[in-house]
This record gives C-alpha cells, sequence and structure tokens, in this order.
C-alpha cells in the first residue's frame, strides 16, 4: 500500500490548511462528559446555564481541542506523527449546541530533535465558528517522523 | 446551592490527589468515533488530558467554581498504553484577583500506575467569587 503520509522533510514553513466545519451537537457534549467524566453544570444543567452570561450550556473546552485533532487529520494529507510533544492553548469563546467550528491552521517552526529520525513541526491553530470568531486559538508540537 | 470552593478560598500550594482510572480499548473507541481521529494503534495524546479534567472533579474537596476555562500549557512526557491506570495531582500555583472574579492556575500532572510522570502542565480557570450575602 503506498505510504501518503507527509515526512518531517516534505512539511514546509508556511504551509497553510483549512478544514472542513463540524457542527458541535447536545450528544457530542453528552458524550465527552461520559467520557471524559466532566459532569460540570457549564456542560450538563441547562436549567443553571440559564441564568448564567452564557445563557445555555456551553460545549467542553477540551471537546473542542479533541474536535479540532480530528478536523486537523481532514485539512490535510496526514503527516508521519510520532506524537504530540506539547501545546499552549486559549479559550477564547464558548462554543455552543448547534455551532459549527473548522480548523485553520499555519505551520509556524521546524526543528531537529535529538534522536535523528524525526523533527519538531509548529503549528499555529485557529478554531473559528459559523461567525468566523475566534474560539480557540493556540500551538501545537507535533513529534513527525524523517523520511527512513 | 452546591458547596464550591469559591475564588477567596482557593490556596495556593494546596495539593490534592485524584482517584484514578485505568485507560481501556473502549476509552479509545469511544474517543476516535467523536472526534473522528485517525487511529494510530495507541492511546491519542488528547485523551489521558480528557481524562485528567474528570479525575480532578472526583477529589473530597468542594470543587472550584469555575466560571470558564481560560488557558492551557500542557506537555506530553511518555506515551499511555491501554490497560494503563492514571491519576493526577494538582497543586494550585497562583492566584489573580479580577473584579469579577479571579484567576486560578491549576498545575496537574497525570501520573500512571508506575509514578511516572505521563502528561504535565498548567490550566488557568476563571473563578467565581463568593456571592455576597444578600441585604435584608
Amino acid at each position: 500500500m503506498a505510504d501518503l503520509r507527509r515526512y518531517f522533510d516534505e512539511i514546509e514553513l508556511g504551509e497553510e490548511y483549512e478544514s472542513p466545519g463540524r457542527t458541535v451537537t447536545e450528544a457530542d457534549i453528552v458524550m465527552f462528559a461520559g467520557l471524559s467524566g466532566d459532569y460540570n453544570v457549564l456542560h450538563t444543567d441547562a436549567e443553571f446555564m440559564k441564568q448564567t452570561i452564557f445563557g445555555e450550556r456551553i460545549a467542553h473546552g477540551l471537546l473542542c481541542l479533541a474536535i479540532q485533532s480530528g478536523l486537523f487529520t481532514r485539512a490535510t494529507a496526514p503527516y508521519a506523527t510520532l506524537g504530540f510533544g506539547g501545546l499552549r492553548w486559549k479559550f477564547k469563546a464558548p462554543v455552543k449546541i448547534g455551532d459549527t467550528i473548522r480548523l485553520r491552521a499555519k505551520v509556524v517552526d521546524k526543528k531537529d530533535l535529538d534522536k535523528p529520525d524525526r523533527g519538531q513541526i509548529t503549528l499555529d491553530r485557529t478554531i473559528l465558528n459559523q461567525r468566523d470568531e475566534v474560539v480557540q486559538q493556540g500551538q501545537t508540537d507535533l513529534v513527525v517522523q524523517k523520511r527512513p | 446551592m452546591t458547596a464550591a470552593t469559591y475564588f477567596e478560598d482557593v490556596v495556593v500550594d494546596k495539593v490534592q490527589l485524584t482517584p484514578a482510572i485505568t485507560v481501556t480499548a473502549a476509552h479509545v473507541e469511544m474517543y476516535e468515533g467523536l472526534t473522528r481521529e485517525m487511529g494510530s494503534g495507541g492511546i491519542p495524546d488528547v485523551l489521558p488530558l480528557c481524562m485528567a479534567i474528570g479525575l480532578g472533579w472526583r477529589v473530597k474537596a468542594p470543587p472550584m467554581a469555575v466560571q470558564a476555562f481560560v488557558g492551557l500549557d500542557w506537555k506530553i512526557m511518555k506515551e499511555l498504553r491501554v490497560g494503563d491506570t492514571m491519576h493526577t495531582r494538582s497543586r494550585i500555583v497562583s492566584k489573580r484577583p479580577l473584579r469579577d472574579g479571579g484567576l486560578v492556575v491549576d498545575e496537574r500532572t497525570i501520573l500512571d500506575q508506575h509514578g511516572e510522570v505521563v502528561q504535565q502542565g498548567k490550566f488557568t480557570f476563571l473563578v467565581a467569587k463568593r456571592q455576597k450575602e444578600a441585604s435584608a
């Protein structure tokens, strides 16, 4: 089978991607509460949330972070990723049930690592909603294999 | 109103340990179904982070009155495998009052069953201040 993954050497600084959109549903939030164990009122108590500035339940910040990780794999051919190194992330605005989010990403740094078979790719990532408002933004460091 | 730890009651340097949870293939499948992230065979690195947040609510102390998750600075040190059992340690690093509520920086460490650090970083939360007593 052809190896369609992109290796460290082939990924260039300045590359930009935009993902398809994805509508965040009530089911997504309920499933994520079950998976993570995060049943905080922000995400699960509709009546309590009516009295807050949000007016309704909001998606978990980490749910949207996880969704964008999936959207990234639909935005570009897969990287030969060995793992995540780290991330620096800001949650800027709430995502509500029915909002549609998409990811915009750009390669901003490439560097070698101690092990010669891999390098680190840093991406700027922005999650936008259907009104083009920035809901989350940050940088992720990916450890990517070099072409063998 | 349920008991909560408000901004005024947050103690800097306080350390809390959570219960542990075994990460199973079912967690990985649910995560991949939810995110549509393509499977690599192992545990996606963001999954333990998501589960760490849930464990944080299971400590005995009243939960922080979190109004919003503001930011995250996170490092992945070690790969977790299906069948590993993780728990977390939390330490309040700093607190800074704002007009409404205040910012609390909480250092979280995910450890495996051998006590080795798997992931670590800092969460910044916006935490509510105690409601003023209603005047009669």
